[in-house]
């Protein structure tokens, strides 16, 4: 296979080669400066607060801008990253290097973002923002003032770093080593978006039942985009102390917090390169207005940051990028006119099971991929499911049918492990996996799609088939962090989305949000996702709600396809009357929580309780 | 004791005040406010400069300071909140943090940090002395007041036409519009008088210490949001109650955590205190399932 047929690493020829640059900048570009009048040691010492700022900047879209989790509180890490950089490097006799004062208050960030993460699995939203919004209180009005962490009035001495025997000590020198971090912390960024990571956390964000039906453990990534993002603060916290040479609790109150909050929103939430220039402008402009008009409008720029802030969340949320996004788009919009319709009847690629997937226990065509029995679900004084079971045996298409309410999409979430029965038993290929949470279930090769489209809505089509092969790309956080070990895993994913994407005929959709799809092309596309690991069991929740007739013939067709040239099984709730009876094997019939009828599609829809179930009592 | 139970009360009803504001204005449009500590904030200093610099008497300045931060809160619902490209409860609490922001930067550029005092009509000191703690007439009023705007509250809201027009609006705006309500004029009046409300907390709050600085009452309404929440967001008077929760909680957690040589840690309990509830009531309702019907394994 040649580089030519991998369309995606366009993005990476761009930004790989940055980052060597970058460094070189970053390296000597400082020293150079100081020897002209541009850069003096108060020019280097804003400029360094430029790059906390920055990273801290970095580390709050992690967690906001990738995985969607509010943080009120995320300057109080970077008080954690000071501190710990000082009382690490401060202990009297070990005399610890800086490098290891960095690397602990990465660590010390790290583990603090994990016991506030803890509590943000079970909340969301509001209550998230007002638990890191007392975090932040907590640190800064009351831990940073105990004396033996924040060192009383005095502060905590952070010494310098050492090259050799050099001292690291002017303003210089930390702008250097700001720049570098930066540049480092960049390129993980860089990383992170575009690896399993990246997209695991957008997908939580978007949608977490639609992340756990592609294998995402929706709980470790939360936890994960914690200490990630807790981590990178407490670096740029280490930077802080490194730059001023004491870190005092005053370091870590609300303009601080503010102004964090103002560049992240105002770069807007998820670009990196916004961020970075706001992280940037914000700092250069206050000085440079007082060195204009004097020290009267000292402070002012606060007040200004803040009316900022209030506009910015008010009339363009998503920041400086946003509005350049916006506005490119208004461009395509009036240059071209919508993109034609595509071949309609896709033609699914065979792909085989990814490597990076265990192997699924096979069972002989005939016997049961799936058997539940006895499921029953209660939300509060309704009996959704009642004492419901079913059983699809390998090979099959078997349809659910009954009317609103019967409790088919209660009984497919049972099923797939969405949520947790209150009795009965599931167990997939003959293992029982009653117990095991949604994601694990996806592992053993359950694949399901959502009534209302389990897709990440506001990314691309591609975006989407990445994001479907989560469980495909087995590497870890490190990897995903530093391209290590993770680029064979991307190759095989890449080229599979690349067929899959051909096979469904949506080539020209390929880089296009699924929102501006209609109705029934994001269900082809949610069904591809769900094809791309080729899963055992492909459960379809109403696949053909909102389809013309003719989008529905050529879904019959796919689902024959999926059962004969993929050899695939399916479970599938429909209301299609001449779908299910078209394409399924066997039918259930559920009313009012209970399997009513199953047997031969033809045969059971003319049964007296179906029809009875469907169009009510005849009274004679 | 007795003391440590006044201390804690006397907190508990300054918790109470600013938490039925959040409750108010959470009730009628899911919008978390963080902007009445700041809010608070400003109304006093407005209340001192009518009263110590201009020379006004003390209920006529704090009057126009409560009327005004009522007009703010009418302005921000106006001229903000109303026009927000995106609707969404979670962004409308993020402007308030940067209303918050701006409110408190400003106090900070106009006053820096010399202390601003502000004489109020009861002498600060003077009061019922409870086993030791002198309680002046005016924490008792902040209690008193707390507790009846707490209940007399929840009694509006779900006795009169207007309060169960609020209470519609924020369970389904489309809907209750459709029945004839002006819903836009009941949010106008709920971030106004929740803005009011906050003044009239930290006007009650202020003379207990005399002295005014930029984010004075912030520190004070993270409790009252901490009591909103532990309340359960939606109930004035379960606000009252999370405010007497959290004001004793923190008045004993001080006095043991004295005898190991630790002071100044209130917020830190207030924060497990709110971990603590919240983390309770999410995993409560799986418990109890997990205890009165075991999933059946069969094998």
């Amino acid at each position: 296979m040649t580089a030519v047929t991998l369309p995606l690493n366009r993005t990476t020829r761009v930004h790989l080669p940055m980052m060597p640059l970058g460094l070189v900048v970053a390296l000597f570009l400082p020293a150079l400066a100081a020897q002209t009048p541009l850069l003096n040691e108060p020019h280097a010492l804003i400029l360094t607060e430029a790059c906390v700022l920055a990273i801290a900047g970095l580390s709050l879209n992690v967690l906001l801008g990738y995985a969607g989790q509010i943080s009120l509180g995320q300057y109080a890490f970077v008080g954690v990253g000071a501190f710990t950089t000082g009382l690490v490097t401060g202990v009297p006799d070990l005399r610890l290097p800086w490098l290891v004062g960095l690397i602990a208050s990465a660590g010390a960030g790290g583990v603090i973002a994990l016991l506030v993460g803890l509590p943000a699995l079970r909340l969301r939203g509001l209550y998230l923002a007002v638990v890191t919004i007392s975090v932040a209180y907590a640190a800064s009005e009351s831990l940073f003032r105990v004396d033996r962490i924040g060192g009383g009035s005095a502060g905590k001495v952070v010494p310098p770093p050492y090259f050799g025997s050099h001292a690291l000590s002017t303003s210089v020198d930390a702008l250097t080593i700001g720049l570098v971090l930066l540049v480092l912390l960049l390129q993980v960024d860089v990383n992170l978006v575009r690896s399993r990571l990246g997209r695991a956390f957008r997908v939580v964000k978007a949608d977490e039942s639609v992340a756990a039906s592609f294998g995402v453990d929706v709980a470790r990534y939360k936890l994960t985009a914690f200490v990630l993002s807790g981590a990178i603060a407490g670096i740029a916290g280490c930077l802080d102390g490194t730059a001023f040479g004491t870190v005092t609790g005053q370091s870590f109150d609300y303009g601080h917090a503010l102004a964090l909050l103002v560049i992240v929103v105002l770069g807007g939430l998820g670009s990196r390169t916004g961020i970075v220039i706001a992280a940037f402008l914000t700092s250069i402009y206050p000085p440079l207005l007082v060195a204009i008009f004097g020290d009267g409008v000292r402070g002012w720029d606060q007040t200004v940051n803040g009316m900022v802030l209030i506009l910015t969340v008010a009339f363009q949320p998503r920041g400086f990028a946003g509005a350049f996004r916006d506005a490119a788009e208004h461009r395509r919009m009036r240059a071209g006119g919508a993109p034609p319709l595509p071949p309609t009847r896709p033609n699914l690629p065979d792909l085989g099971r990814p490597v990076g997937m265990p192997a699924p226990r096979r069972t002989q065509p005939g016997t049961p991929v799936l058997e539940a029995h006895g499921v029953n679900v209660r939300f509060g004084g309704l009996q959704a499911v009642d004492g419901a079971g079913l059983r699809v045996d390998r090979g099959t298409i078997v349809a659910l049918m009954g009317p609103n309410g019967a409790g088919k999409t209660t009984m497919f979430n049972a099923i797939s492990g969405a949520l947790a029965p209150d009795a009965g038993s599931v167990h997939f290929l003959g293992e029982d996996v009653s117990a095991l949470p949604p994601h694990q279930r996806a592992a053993r090769g359950m694949g399901r799609t959502f009534q209302l489209i389990g897709l990440a809505k506001d990314q691309s089509v591609y975006e989407n088939l990445l994001i479907a092969q989560h469980l495909a790309a087995p590497y870890g956080v490190l990897s995903a962090l530093t391209t290590v070990g993770s680029r064979r895993w991307e190759r095989e994913l890449r080229t599979r989305a690349d067929q899959t994407l051909e096979g469904l005929g949506f080539g020209r959709f390929r880089d296009t949000p699924v929102s501006r799809l209609s109705h029934g092309q994001q269900r082809i596309v949610e069904i591809g996702c769900c094809l791309v690991t080729s899963p055992e069991l492909v459960m379809l929740d109403e696949p053909s709600a909102g389809m013309s007739p003719a989008a529905s013939e050529d879904l019959a067709s796919t689902l024959i396809d999926i059962r004969d040239k993929l050899d695939r099984t399916v479970l599938l709730i429909e209301h299609n009357v001449p779908l299910v009876l078209g394409t399924a094997d066997e039918l259930y019939v559920m009313d009012a929580g209970r399997v009513i009828a199953n047997g031969e599609p033809l045969d059971v829809v003319q049964r007296p309780e179906v029809v009875r179930a469907y169009l009510g009592e005849v009274s004679a | 004791m007795l003391q440590v139970l006044a201390i804690g009360l006397i907190s508990a009803g300054i918790y109470a005040l600013f938490a039925v504001g959040v409750v108010l204005v959470y009730r009628g449009t899911k919008v978390l406010t963080f902007a009445g500590g700041e809010v608070g904030t400003a109304a006093l200093y407005v209340t001192a400069f009518l009263v110590t610099t201009h020379g006004m008497p003390w209920f006529v300045g704090a009057l126009v300071a409560v009327v005004l931060a009522a007009g703010l809160g009418a302005v921000f619902e106006l001229g903000l909140v109303r026009w927000s490209r995106d609707a969404d409860p979670v962004v409308t609490s993020i402007l308030t943090v940067a209303l918050s922001a701006t409110i408190f930067a400003t106090e900070i550029n106009l006053y820096g940090n010399n202390p601003t005092t502000l004489k109020t009509p009861v002498a600060v000191g003077s009061g019922i002395d409870v086993d030791g703690v002198i309680v002046s007439p005016i924490q008792i009023a902040a209690i008193v007041v707390a507790g009846l705007l707490g209940f007399g509250l929840q009694a509006f809201l779900r006795r009169t036409d207007f309060g169960l027009a609020i209470l519609a609006a924020a369970d389904d705006s489309t809907a209750t519009r459709l029945v004839g309500v002006r819903v836009s004029r009941i949010r106008v009046v709920l971030w106004a008088s929740s803005f009011a409300l906050a003044a009239i907390a930290a006007l009650l709050v202020e003379p207990t210490i005399g002295v005014i600085t930029p984010g004075y009452a912030s520190t004070l309404y993270l409790g009252g949001l901490a009591a909103a929440v532990i309340g359960g967001l939606d109930s004035l008077p379960g606000a009252v109650v999370g405010a007497t929760v959290l004001g004793l909680a923190q008045s004993f957690a001080d006095r043991y955590l004295k005898d190991l040589g630790l002071s100044g840690l209130d917020y830190v309990v207030t924060l497990a205190l709110l971990l603590v509830v919240l983390l309770v009531r999410s995993y409560a309702p799986e418990l109890r399932k997990r205890l009165t019907s075991p999933v059946e394994v069969t094998a």
